[in-house]
């Protein structure tokens, strides 16, 4: 009697595990790779497992999610997903830099979404401006998940030290995008601390201490190109110049400290600049904020301290005569590996609502991707972003092309030889024209 | 009919001198298949691998891992690779670094540490050998981490508080000398090895032999100069062939370090460059092929120094017999 109920427990588990597997086998499953600054950022893939019963019963299947999240170097990240989509082991969602579009569309890695992106109202609300950096070869090849701007923070404290009124620190950032305050206004004023006392020689002014996005806007300020009209790789040497001009005058002069490029981000960057007591004005990102208030300043009260003592404005005119910033727009992509690849659309829809969009704008500084989000009370009551959201109107942002690479290591190494003082701008310059035309060859034109 | 009688006696023996022979070899081979087959795998694929990525145009942009499919470039890259502007800084970069940190550190610290440590207390011997193999056994960014924080502007410098407390100025030591801090830093790693060789050498010298030269009237440093010195030589050829290889190829902690910086590759070495070029940049489109005509050069730099090592060197004879116990 026991032994015939032993087997029979035996076989109802058996069927048990096959109807289950059989349930199992019905499910999508969707992985989902995300790069990310924890906390503040983890939004970027913890959203879709808020909208994952939703995008089921809209579609009628079960779902079995994967999120993989974590703060990984861009390098390691992004060459990751290329050796996975040639392996076939590629996430259905790939969150990246827009800039990867211009490497993964033509290697084939990701699909492109003009067809489908109709399918989606939520879609229809995205900045229209922020399309722009997701086309290549006359596609569209991503949603964007997030914007942000690259701002110079100014220390209240020290503008009030060097006898600023308070007036003239509120108004600093009206001043600047009406191109009133320009660049040479700001370095003027670095170096009009420094002889006074109130910071220290190379304290001036501090850039980002490592390669990065940055670094393009004092090119456009000056006029420069990265593509010209038929999306064909250019450098303008004048331009050129006027850059390299531009940081190595902030070196002789005092202003910029010549080993900047190769401080230490969180060791003496973040904890210098977030601290508002040592230098007068740094070019970071709007993210840096939460990341500060989190990190470095939180026993001196976090974001009230950062907000009595830093405030924040668009890159001041340079030879342009406008004020600007430089939007990088993280990307949702969807792998061309992807068996589900409406169902990773549909996912990637649920989130792009100014509900959830604003759970990531708010919690790490980052700018809106949708109208209806500037509407919303969460955002337009935020004084961060309401602060910053205007920004997106002077913004720029990266090319997608598959010689970008090659030309930001070029155009950095000129900034490298300028700062330390090893070429004068024209040097630097020659510098960075010739290592282009070594790596790119006929697909670089000097103008 | 005795001729005819001797021919299968001949045929037979030599029939079995012949498989004599083979057993011989297939024992030797048998013997050598292991490793053999580790080189094959690990070095001689992957260098043929890597010489064909060379010539053509891998990147991120047209990866694919079907070597049918890849775009035969010819010698691009290395045209490209010889009309770069600092690939000559790096390689004399290279050769700096190889020649700086073997000759003070892999080979003359690691013998000083050796004799020193074989010269006291057997205990307290063992103690300062363990201490010296801790940068080897650490993390090699928990190691980097230790250093930078160490080397770090004020206030976050361990070394910048001293000066601070002390009234003298602060340094931003890594940017100001990275080549002394890029050499101790691989240095430090670097003794371990070769202390470990020499040490074990020494200790298994005869103690008679280093008896009788106290005995006949030798100081400490005559003993060290005219017996231990010659009965090393072998492990001291030997650590530095092996080390000089060893350097060449390593990165890891300049990566993390400088970067290859501060200004226009000041401290980027040609592995370095390669690992840049292939695998890891900021903006993402690396460039396999390109990086692969790096990493080739390196080879062959590393197999053409390899060979005349075991020729200057005569490593044929150190592989003959154990030098220190024949005597």
């Amino acid at each position: 009697m026991i032994r015939k109920l032993s087997l029979t427990m035996l076989f109802a588990l058996l069927l048990g595990l096959l109807a289950g597997f059989a349930v199992a086998q019905d499910a999508v499953s969707i992985t989902i790779r995300c790069i990310a600054s924890p906390p503040e950022e983890d939004w970027r893939c913890n959203n879709f497992a808020s909208v994952e019963a939703e995008v089921e019963a809209e579609l009628g299947i079960e779902i079995n999610l994967n999120l993989i999240q974590d703060n990984a170097s861009w390098g390691d990240y992004k060459n990751e997903f290329v050796l996975a989509s040639e392996a076939g082991e590629a996430p259905d969602i790939i969150l990246s830099g827009h800039e990867d579009i211009g490497a993964w569309a033509p290697a084939g890695f990701i699909i492109p979404l003009d067809d489908v992106i109709p399918m989606h109202s939520e879609f229809d609300d995205i900045v229209p401006s922020l399309w722009e950096s997701h086309g290549y070869a006359g596609q569209i090849w991503g949603i964007p998940q997030d914007a942000e701007a690259r701002p110079i923070f100014y220390s209240k404290l020290l503008l009030r030290d060097l006898g600023w009124s308070e007036e003239d620190i509120e108004s600093l950032p009206d001043r600047v995008a009406a191109g009133e305050f320009t660049f040479a206004d700001m370095l003027a004023t670095a170096e009009a601390a420094i002889d006074e006392g109130v910071v220290d020689s190379g304290n001036g002014w501090w850039h980002r201490p490592s390669n990065g996005p940055d670094f393009l806007y004092y090119y456009y300020g000056h006029g420069g190109e990265v593509l010209d009209m038929e999306g064909n790789l250019v450098v303008d040497r004048d331009a050129l110049v006027a850059t390299y001009e531009l940081l190595g005058g902030a070196v002789a002069s005092g202003v910029l400290r010549s080993d900047i490029i190769g401080l230490d981000w969180s060791e003496v960057w973040h904890p210098t600049v977030g601290q508002a007591e040592t230098v007068l004005f740094a070019a970071g990102g709007t993210w840096n904020w939460p990341n500060w208030a989190l990190n470095y300043v939180a026993d001196r009260g976090g974001d009230e301290y950062l907000f009595e003592n830093i405030g924040l404005t668009l890159i001041p005119a340079m030879g342009t005569g406008k004020a600007i910033t430089l939007t990088h727009p993280l990307t949702y992509m969807i792998s061309s590996g992807s068996p589900h690849p409406d169902v990773a659309l549909s996912l990637i829809a649920a989130i792009t609502t100014p509900e959830h969009n604003n759970k990531h704008a708010i919690d790490s500084f980052h700018l809106g991707i949708l109208n209806a989000q500037l509407e919303s009370e969460a955002y337009a009551n935020n004084r961060l972003l309401s602060s910053a959201h205007y920004m997106l109107d002077h913004t720029t942002s990266l090319p997608n092309h598959p010689g970008w690479n090659a030309w930001s290591g070029a155009y950095f190494l000129g900034i490298q030889a300028v700062e330390t003082g090893e070429a004068d701008a024209a040097g630097a310059a020659d510098i960075a024209i010739a290592q282009m035309q070594n790596e790119l060859g006929d697909g670089i034109t000097v103008r | 009919m005795t001729v005819s009688s001797d021919k299968p006696k001949s045929s037979a023996a030599l029939i079995q001198s012949r498989r004599n022979a083979l057993r011989s070899y297939l024992g030797a081979y048998g013997f050598m298949a292991p490793a053999g087959v580790l080189v094959i795998v690990f070095f001689l694929i992957p260098v043929a691998i890597v010489l064909y990525l060379s010539v053509t145009n891998l990147a991120s942009s047209n990866f694919t891992s079907d070597l049918a499919k890849m775009e035969f470039i010819g010698l691009k890259n290395y045209r490209t690779l010889f009309n770069d502007q600092f690939a000559r800084k790096i390689f004399f970069n290279t050769i700096f670094y190889v020649l700086v940190t073997l000759s003070l550190f892999n080979v003359s610290l690691a013998l000083i540490v050796s004799l020193l440590t074989t010269h006291i207390d057997r205990r307290a011997g063992f103690f300062f050998r363990a201490l010296w193999i801790l940068p080897r056994i650490t993390s090699p960014v928990v190691y980097i981490l230790i250093w930078k924080r160490m080397s770090a502007e004020a206030p976050f410098g361990i070394l910048n508080q001293f000066n601070e407390f002390l009234g003298y100025p602060t340094y931003n030591y890594v940017a100001t000398n990275p080549w002394v801090f890029v050499v101790v830093v691989n240095g430090f790693i670097g003794v371990s090895f070769g202390m470990i060789i020499f040490t074990s050498a020494i200790e298994s010298i005869p103690k008679d032999l280093l008896n009788a030269s106290l005995v006949d009237g030798s100081s400490r440093l005559q003993r060290i100069r005219y017996v231990i010195l010659p009965l090393i030589r072998w492990p001291l050829l030997f650590v530095v062939t092996y080390q000089t290889l060893s350097l060449l190829t390593s990165f890891v902690e300049i990566q993390l370090l400088t970067d290859g910086g501060p200004g226009l590759y000041r401290t980027e070495v040609w592995s370095l460059t390669a690992y840049h070029r292939a695998l890891s940049n900021y903006f993402g489109n690396a460039q396999w092929g390109y990086g692969s005509a790096f990493a080739v050069l390196l080879v062959m730099i590393g197999v053409v120094l390899a060979v005349i090592y075991m020729r200057v060197f005569r490593f044929d004879e150190l592989i003959a017999e154990p030098r220190v116990e024949a005597l």
